[in-house]
């Protein structure tokens, strides 16, 4: 309890305060994410099924000429 | 009980229950048995065109040769507030780019992802052929060539024995006569074949039989001129449809009409008269809504937004809009009340829980942050959207001072893309922190060339090298910052620093 006492606080009641602008480095914002809408979500899917179905009739055909050698 | 079914009845039957490939293969069966059957003909071509069909007014594919080599605009130096290609020009209420993130063109970035906010016309070549941080999908060179075709190919390649109509040996005046099948036939080679000059070929055969009559035939020949990139032919047509029938369908087309003509305002007319005429359309709101968003005047957009609420308060574009709106301007409480909102109307995805997260801890909700962040990585399709949770994860950890993780988490998200320039930049924070000048530097450098158009790499890698006495670096990376976001004061300051320092020289 003696240590508060010596440590007391000093609130000046006039005069004026000055504070030291530093430059500080700026971190990029947190980023919300766009939900996606219907339609985009259709076209994504389509273009993923068009990628898979093509993938996978050239694998086919890969594998033919494999085994046709 | 299904093969005692008459074949008909059960693909029509299958075609309202949206099961369309079911549907597509019944019909091909009977076509096999009896080739003239028109009813099954018919049906075979709408379940096609239903299994690729997207809503057109949605669609808005904008090449690079379309966007760079735009003559469509009508004036090259538009006066601010009346473009588009001038994101910074107009300053009524848009957000900083100190508290918002921008997209590379310049745009706060939206609440909401359709085919069309991927557009954003980019100033320069390099930045077009860059892949939009915010989109994923890289742009085609051109609209023509972009995923439509892509589409059209792949439902070739799947049909063994060729396509169900083909198109070169089709007597189009012989089915302009009939009306009904014609309408089926337009749709099929507009949206399943992607045919473009025969479904015109055909809509002008058959608005020449129906003697200028049928305002349907009118839309669809503004549809074909529209995707041709013929916007003043495009226009005329929507004009004489909407004065035959005024279909809520043909204002919006024709405000797309004027937003690829970059005349903003004038769309924004068109819908107020809408309005007149369908009081309280949701769509013709969204419109405005969008429109005012594009000219980065968020709190018109705000307004629009909430109307559009008022008349339909389950719609997901205005919660989202509206919701990010509100995370952007301080508000982290109401925007989390708006994304909890689309959680309970069965919203859930990795985007969704994503910013639940984000919100609830700035909203000082900690118990909810974790989960959300970890359901939404549960739930993240694909490695951006990874990355971009992470990113944010990082976020936390650094407001809760945890430096250690914060590391580790922009970490993890440039492991899973090595492109995201806001993980680069913040780790240069926080390797700068640690006092590794160099290792921040070339962190800096990278996030700069990934992401030009923002300032905060720019603005910390002329602090740095400010810092360490490379004056001459330090103010060329400044004037990049500048240009970036040209109110940072901080910026302007350091600028100031640095010419009275050359001026002492």
């Amino acid at each position: 309890m003696a240590d508060v006492k010596i440590f007391r606080e000093v609130l000046p009641k006039q005069g004026q305060l000055s504070v030291e602008d530093v430059t500080t480095m700026v971190l990029c914002k947190p980023k919300l994410l766009p939900l996606k809408s219907l339609s985009l979500e259709k076209l994504d899917k389509m273009q993923q099924a068009a990628h898979d179905t093509i993938r996978q009739q050239q694998m086919a055909e890969k594998e033919k000429q494999e085994k046709a050698h | 009980m299904g093969s005692d079914m008459e074949p008909l009845l059960l693909a029509w039957s299958y075609f309202r229950r949206r099961k369309f490939q079911l549907c597509a293969d019944l019909c091909t069966q009977m076509l096999e048995k009896s080739p003239y059957d028109q009813a099954a003909w018919i049906l075979k071509a709408r379940a096609l065109t239903e299994m690729v069909y997207i809503d057109e007014i949605d669609v808005d594919q904008e090449g690079i040769a379309e966007m760079l080599l735009d003559e469509n605009a009508i004036a090259q130096v538009p006066r601010p507030g009346t473009s588009l290609k001038l994101p910074g020009s107009s300053q009524t209420g848009g957000p900083s780019p100190a508290i918002r993130p921008v997209t590379q063109a310049g745009r706060p970035i939206t609440g909401f992802l359709r085919p069309g906010t991927q557009s954003g016309r980019p100033g320069t070549m390099e930045q077009a052929l860059r892949t939009p941080r915010t989109t994923y999908t890289a742009r085609p060179i051109t609209g023509s060539s972009g995923r439509f075709i892509r589409l059209g190919t792949a439902s070739m390649l799947t049909s063994p024995d060729g396509p169900f109509i083909n198109l070169s040996r089709l007597n189009l005046t012989k089915y302009s006569q009939k009306p009904k099948l014609a309408k089926a036939l337009f749709e099929y080679i507009f949206h399943h074949e992607n045919d473009i000059k025969t479904a015109l070929d055909l809509a002008a055969l058959s608005t020449e039989h129906s003697q200028y009559k049928d305002w349907w035939w009118k839309v669809q020949i503004g549809k074909c001129y529209y995707r041709l990139g013929m916007y003043r032919e495009a226009e005329k047509q929507f004009k004489s449809a909407l004065k035959q029938q005024e279909m809520v369908d043909t204002f919006l087309y024709l405000a797309k009409v004027y937003m690829a003509l970059d005349q903003p305002v004038t769309a924004l007319n068109l819908f107020k008269q809408g309005l007149d005429k369908f009081p309280g359309e949701v769509t013709l709101l969204c419109g405005i809504a969008r429109i005012y968003e594009e000219m980065n005047n968020s709190s018109s957009a705000a307004e629009y937004y909430k109307e559009v609420l008022k008349q339909d308060n389950t719609h997901v574009e205005a919660i989202a809009c509206i919701g990010s709106n509100h995370f952007y301007s301080d508000q982290p409480e109401i925007a989390l009340r708006f994304y909890r909102r689309l959680l309970q109307m069965g919203v859930y995805n990795c985007q969704l829980l994503n910013n639940l997260g984000l919100c609830c801890f700035y909203a000082q909700q900690y118990d909810m942050t974790l989960t959300s962040f970890e359901r939404a990585l549960s739930l993240a399709e694909n490695e951006e959207e990874t990355a971009d949770v992470w990113y944010n994860v990082g976020h936390v950890a650094v407001g809760i001072g945890d430096v250690n993780l914060a590391h580790q988490c922009f970490r993890l998200a440039l492991v899973s893309n090595n492109h995201h320039a806001e993980a680069y930049n913040n780790l240069a924070v926080l390797e700068m922190r640690k006092g590794h000048v160099e290792q921040a530097r070339a962190l800096l450098q990278t996030a700069a060339s990934l992401a030009p158009h923002m300032y905060e790499p720019h603005f910390n890698f002329a602090t740095i090298s400010d810092k360490i006495g490379d004056l001459q670096r330090s103010y060329l990376a400044a004037q990049k910052a500048e240009a970036a976001f040209p109110d940072h004061v901080d910026t302007q300051q350091l600028i100031k620093q640095l010419k009275q320092h050359f001026a002492m020289l």
